[in-house]
């Protein structure tokens, strides 16, 4: 990979906090049932984590790792996963049934369906928000003789 | 009281901001501000003065805890509302880019070709 | 309870994650899952209405939950009816874009999309609360945006830009309403807001009717809130156009109008005098500034306005006559709009460009397109045998009977003013002389769709014929007049 990005202090340090963001997001998803988060908070976080990295390292490093094909896939299966769950409840009864067993208030593996439908939705608000983000920060115009046009993202010219 | 005048400041900086400025970018912004307003009025109904938040933790008495929380309905909505005003600033933030690119300018003003 | 109720927003739900996941390069794929998974939904709405006209109103309650706990969907005659016009004109645009999406770039984001805005148009007629009724219309009115901007020109941007920001503020007025609504009662279903709005001060139940009110007016584009009108339906790609004009209009404006009016508010009569007003001015307005348009498609929005017009006019004179009047007008009108922008849009497939000067004689070059072109445009102005004449007939009747004889007189001379230009159009567009009379007719999948609605619009007067009335119209009619809450328990119908 070039050098690219930004100074070795800020790389440095991307790389220590990183895996803190990503556990403080999994707890805030896993957790959804009991403490106050659930899946769009725990997901915001993770994107959150994304674009240090983003833009810490340069977008190469970081689409060798996660290419943007792969996130656009993760955002529909996570809203499909969630759909299959709500669907899933039509065998206990009605469509959202809470169909796995509740176990003991307060712990982990309590509240039926809760937690799966907040690992879905943190999965789809992550991967969505990563693309969009993307998108919108890879716009770059260029003055031509015509007037401004869009260069076109993924190759690399320098302005 | 104080509080709702408050709110209701806010509401009509974000209200100035979306009508009477010409950069679409500040119009952006008015739209941030009222989507928040809005969010805030909703959890400020269900408000209750001097309670705790509505958490269940473990060795808590269920009848005093009913009595003394906060009221969490508005705060489930208020996450929907949250995520709408979001998706609103990020199609209106991707349409500003594209307009800038055809008509070379911010100002709303001379974005208006569409007459009649 | 009956569990199809829940197929139409599930289908559409899991078809607009579905698209992007297996057919993201390739256009022929997305459009083949498009028309299956339309064809399903179009199935199982038909199911639905032979259950819900016979059996009546059903109500579902999602999660097992009961009434004052969980969230409640119900499906009664009203809802039920604009169900089914919905998903029969989606399921005919359906077939037509697949062809006419040839022409621009990234068509599976339009299919995606496009799922989208129906799971949110058919999760407004399914719902009864008033948040579950605005998460819908906002998911629906989010992807209309990005649809009216499809195909990515200057003109679309910029009326792109202007309905979303108006939209917004419909958004805000219609969440602070919202809020204010579980401030004073403490709850959000409707029919627990009714029990309890005896006890709200004239004042704040005034208020809160004044925001819905305008809110929803601003998404039925009644006249003082209707200049986003003309820029987006007349930029946006043809079967997008159709689809707002013919459906979203009516579904997200004018259904929860009429339960606003009929349902919820049913202690302030005064608010008809005001949907009265509205409806007058659009219709003038509408009909007016029709004539001075070179751009087909706005002339064609401006008509929308004015049609929505004796739509509200029939909402705010009440009684039988005028509901009737305003639910046939809605579909006639669906099918007849949809039609007319189908057409235009074949002929901007065929010539590339929607404006009257640069169009001539289209007769001698796709006459099939023409005629089809015709049908609309007379169905429009009311001509009879077609569903328009009988609504406009009932609306002026009904004004009549209900003592505003002033308002019958200026239904008339509207309609006349819409026959007007109308002919206009066909003989300076379709019936002149061409320049070069090259045959280049529409491909065949644009002429099906049309030949279907052209058939549709000729029929769509035997939904008044007293037999087939008593069964569809009828019942729906009498939910709009005498609506009760009381008789809903457990999943049991009354």
């Amino acid at each position: 990979m070039e050098n690219k990005g930004m100074s070795e202090i800020v790389k440095g340090i991307a790389r220590i906090v990183f895996p803190f963001i990503v556990l403080y997001s999994i707890s805030l998803i896993l957790y959804g049932h009991i403490t106050p988060g659930g899946g769009f908070a725990g997901g915001v976080v993770l994107t959150g984590g994304f674009v240090l990295l983003l833009l810490a390292f340069g977008k190469e490093y970081v689409f060798h790792f996660f290419p943007l094909e792969i996130a656009k896939s993760l955002d529909s299966t996570g809203a499909l996963g969630f759909l299959a769950i709500a669907l899933l409840g039509l065998l206990g009864g009605a469509f959202f049934y809470n169909l796995l067993p509740k176990g003991t208030l307060f712990n982990l593996w309590s509240a039926g369906t809760i937690m799966l439908s907040n690992i879905m939705i943190g999965l789809k608000v992550s991967a969505g928000l990563f693309v969009a983000i993307v998108i919108l920060s890879m716009a770059r115009l260029i003055r031509t003789k015509e007037g401004l046009r869009y260069k076109q993202s993924g190759k690399e010219e320098d302005q | 009281m104080i509080i709702y005048i408050l709110v209701a400041l806010m509401f009509f900086t974000g209200l100035y901001g979306i009508i009477a400025k010409k950069n679409i970018i500040k119009i952006i912004v008015g739209v941030n501000i009222v989507g928040y307003v809005t969010s805030l009025l909703f959890v400020l109904f269900g408000y209750k003065w001097d309670g705790i938040a509505p958490i269940l933790t473990q060795d808590m008495n269920y009848s005093q805890f009913v009595e003394t929380a906060v009221d969490p309905l508005p705060q489930a909505l208020v996450l929907t509302s949250i995520v709408i005003d979001l998706a609103f600033v990020a199609f209106l933030s991707a349409l500003a880019i594209r307009l800038f690119e055809r008509y070379g300018t911010f100002d709303i003003d001379k974005i208006r070709r569409l007459k009649g | 309870m009956n569990h199809l109720i829940i197929l139409p927003v599930a289908i559409y739900l899991g078809a607009g994650f579905l698209i992007p996941l297996i057919a993201r390069k390739d256009e022929v794929l997305a459009g083949i899952a498009g028309v299956l998974f339309t064809s399903l939904v179009f199935i199982t709405s038909l199911f639905l209405s032979i259950d819900v006209f016979t059996n009546g109103r059903t109500v579902y309650f999602a999660g097992g939950w009961e009434k004052p706990l969980g969230i409640t969907l119900m499906l009664d005659p009203l809802s039920c009816l604009f169900l089914l016009m919905t998903n029969t004109i989606t399921f005919i645009i359906m077939l037509y874009s697949t062809v006419y999406m040839k022409k621009f770039t990234g068509a599976p984001y339009f299919y995606t999309l496009f799922m989208i805005m129906l799971a949110g148009m058919n999760g407004i007629l399914i719902s009864m609360d008033i948040f579950n009724i605005y998460v819908f219309f906002e998911v629906a009115s989010i992807a209309s945006f990005t649809l009216v901007a499809f195909g990515l020109k200057a003109e679309e941007l910029e009326a792109s830009v202007k309905y979303t920001v108006m939209s917004f503020i419909a958004s805000t007025m219609i969440l602070f309403a919202i809020a204010l609504i579980y401030g004073l009662t403490g709850t959000l279903n409707i029919s627990a807001f009714m029990s309890s709005s005896a006890g709200l001060s004239t004042v704040h139940l005034w208020f809160i009717a004044g925001l819905l009110i305008s809110g929803f007016a601003l998404k039925t584009a009644l006249v003082p809130f209707h200049s986003w009108l003309p820029d987006a339906h007349s930029m946006a790609p043809a079967p997008i156009s159709a689809i707002l004009s013919g459906m979203f209009i009516k579904v997200v404006g004018l259904y929860v109008l009429i339960r606003i009016t009929t349902n919820i508010f049913i202690t302030l009569p005064q608010i008809r005098i005001v949907l009265l007003l509205f409806g007058v001015f659009s219709m003038l307005f509408g009909g007016l500034m029709a004539y001075g348009q070179k751009n087909i498609k706005r002339l064609y929005a401006y008509s929308t306005i004015s049609q929505i017009g004796y739509c509200a006019i029939g909402l705010g004179i009440g009684g039988y006559l005028g509901y009737l009047g305003v639910l046939m007008h809605s579909i006639a009108h669906g099918f007849s709009k949809a039609l007319l922008f189908l057409n235009i849009g074949a002929v901007e497939y065929m010539t590339g460009t929607t404006e009257a000067d640069q169009l001539k004689g289209l007769n001698d070059r796709m006459p099939v397109t023409t005629l089809f072109g015709s049908t609309g445009m007379l169905g429009i102005a009311g001509v009879p045998p077609m569903g328009n004449f009988w609504s406009k007939l009932i609306i002026i009747i009904a004004a009549i009977q209900a003592g505003y004889p002033g308002i019958a007189v200026l239904c008339v001379i509207v309609a006349v003013i819409t026959l007007g230009y109308f002919l206009k159009l066909q003989r300076t567009v379709y019936y002149s002389r061409a320049e070069e009379s090259v045959k280049a007719e529409a491909p065949k999948m644009l002429l099906l769709p049309m030949g279907i609605l052209a058939v549709l619009v000729f029929i769509s007067g035997i939904l008044l014929i007293p037999g087939i009335r008593q069964h569809s119209l009828d019942k729906a009619v009498s939910v709009m007049e005498n609506f009760s809450y009381t008789d809903i328990k457990t999943g049991d119908l009354q």
